[in-house]
């Protein structure tokens, strides 16, 4: 290690100096990783604050209304009155729209934080990180989140250096990442992706989600089709997102996780977070014999 | 319990992982992916080289929601059942699998396995969402979503099925939402400060139980099934309205496609990982 790059703290460069390995793997997962011929450089991380608030719409109110969209791009769909009304009381349409403002935000902290882990891991000569954990949590009430990105490094004992000088890395570690290569997928990358949706209820969202019976002419007991298309188009969004990232590759062991704001009656921020592993098929794929069924004395 | 090896003439010992993991280390420097569609699934590497052992692959990732609006008042404490919210929980049901259904099709799956089927009882909507990996078979072609099925088994347990001649059709749901009948004075007067059985709540699970089964047991013969597995059942009061109980049940309904039944003819296995007994130096001093 002859220069640090980027911003690595100089600190963490003796560090990684001193000869010795740090790994956040447990004791079978670090022996699997040997059995592969994966050898422990170091536990590598990387930290992202951003501020975090409801600044940044990036519309204007004249941008609301049926033809209306979030920063001109991404989703947006809207619901007219059936009414007729005119009032400052009566939600006179409704819109879902993409908040591209909130996704651009968390994909920066996300892939600043991605970035920097990555430079530790060049910095110890890695080929990968295997078993990476990442989180996002609010850091205490003073309106900040912070990203981090943590995993264990690793070199592929007499393996090439990696293509670009970017480390591969996987959520996977051990005996997991052994039956992935065993099935004849390499990693490549994990893959993260976020989508974030507002409601702004028109008016029938609003009385459904108020529990207002036929007065004004919404069926009682009916679908809140606003709120069902936003909460599909979020997921939506998201897998498109890691579709679009994959380049031909696939994603393995996905997790989608949605979460639901309640800003008002009928109004909500949706947020869609898609994990998972890219792959690539390194081999053509030798499918398993047919299973044996067993019966356990245990 | 279901133990595969590799196929071909290879052992599971003669897998050299190092070299493996050397190949797959070298291909990332080569071009990405040349051949086959790049698929999405939230299965585990065991369950996909499962499936692949049946002959099914993954196909995407995909998902179907609804909610329904439950009317103000419903739950006021009243008699019988809230037919209502009883209702918002099968049509939200109906209209989620319904989209998950379309989604499987278009993404050109025959099915849906290891549905998460993920639920929510809100004062005034019910919501209903369900996510799962659509499947097909290996080569075959697309299929329209009304013959698509969905289930909650995981991609081991649909295996299984499928190696015993049977095959899921759908999910089957049902739910009630009952009032607890309220008490006569003499009977609350009576009960007070005693540890008795408040016979209107058992009676309201009773009931509230018979109609979330019983719809679901229909739901079942309407798909066609001869029965239900892995049921699962919740219930309990709401935050919101502690003076009703609900039930909720859903499970995978499975038919028998093959002419029988296929025995399967367990290999019974002594596992020899029982937990360690470790020497206790304290047991040296006596009592």
């Amino acid at each position: 290690m002859d220069e640090l790059p980027g911003d690595l703290p100089e600190a963490a460069g003796r560090r990684f100096a001193e000869g010795s390995f740090t790994s956040g793997l447990s004791v079978p997962d670090f022996a699997a990783c040997l059995q592969m011929g994966l050898e422990p450089a170091g536990y590598v991380q990387g930290f992202c604050v951003m501020q975090w608030r409801w600044y940044g719409m990036g519309m204007s109110f004249g941008a609301f209304g049926p033809t209306g969209r979030a920063n001109g791009q991404g989703y947006s769909e809207a619901w007219q009155c059936p009414h007729g009304y005119v009032s400052a009381e009566h939600r006179g349409w409704g819109q879902n729209y993409e908040q591209t403002w909130i996704e651009d935000a968390w994909r920066e902290g996300f892939s600043s934080s991605y970035e920097r882990m990555l430079e530790e891991a060049r910095t110890l000569g890695a080929h990968g990180i295997v078993g990476v954990v990442d989180a996002s949590s609010p850091l205490g009430d003073l309106g900040l989140l912070e990203f981090r990105v943590q995993g264990t490094a690793v070199r592929v004992i007499d393996g090439p250096p990696p293509i670009g000088d970017r480390p591969w890395t996987t959520y996977l570690a051990g005996q997991r990442l052994g039956k992935l290569i065993e099935a004849g997928y390499a990693p490549v990358s994990v893959a993260a992706a976020i989508s974030s949706v507002r409601v702004w209820a028109n008016c029938i969202t609003e009385y459904l989600t108020e529990g207002s019976t036929t007065n004004w002419g919404q069926v009682a007991g009916a679908e809140i089709e606003q709120t069902a298309k936003a909460h599909m188009a979020v997921r939506r969004i998201a897998r498109e997102r890691v579709r679009a990232a994959l380049g031909g590759d696939s994603l393995h062991g996905a997790s989608l996780a949605t979460t639901e704001r309640e800003l008002g009656q009928g109004d909500a921020e949706l947020q869609c977070i898609l994990r998972g592993n890219q792959v690539r098929r390194f081999k053509d794929f030798d499918p398993l014999a047919a299973p044996r069924p067993t019966v356990r004395l245990s | 319990m279901t133990t595969a090896s590799r196929g071909g003439d290879r052992t599971e010992g003669e897998i050299d992982l190092r070299a493996e993991m050397l190949a797959a280390a070298h291909s990332l420097n080569g071009p990405a992916s040349p051949s086959g569609p790049s698929t999405t699934s939230d299965l585990s590497i065991d369950e996909e080289l499962i499936l692949h052992s049946i002959g099914w692959e993954p196909v995407e990732l995909v998902c179907g929601m609804s909610l329904h609006a439950v009317p103000m008042g419903v739950w006021n404490w009243g008699q019988g059942e809230i037919s209502y919210a009883s209702d918002a929980y099968q049509r939200s049901f109906a209209k989620a699998t319904d989209r998950i259904h379309r989604e499987c099709a278009k993404a050109g799956g025959h099915g849906v396995v290891g549905v998460h089927v993920e639920w929510a009882v809100h004062r005034h909507h019910i919501d209903v969402t369900l996510t799962g990996t659509a499947v097909r078979p290996v080569g075959s072609k697309r299929v329209t979503a009304e013959s698509v099925f969905v289930s909650d088994l995981s991609g081991r347990d649909f295996t299984l099925l499928h190696t015993a001649g049977w095959a899921p059709l759908g999910l089957a749901a049902g739910a009630s939402f009952v009032y607890a009948p309220r008490r006569s004075l003499g009977t609350t007067m009576k009960q007070k400060g005693v540890n008795v059985e408040l016979t209107n709540f058992t009676e309201a699970m009773y009931s509230a139980r018979e109609s979330a089964m019983e719809r679901m047991q229909r739901s079942a013969l309407d798909l066609g099934g001869s029965g239900v597995v892995e049921v699962k059942v919740t219930e309990g009061p709401m935050d919101f309205a502690r003076h009703a109980v609900c039930f909720m049940a859903y499970g995978t309904v499975v038919h028998l496609v093959a002419d029988e039944h296929q025995r399967m003819q367990p290999t019974v296995v002594l596992p020899l990982d029982d937990a360690v007994l470790s020497f206790d130096a304290t047991s040296l001093r006596g009592s």
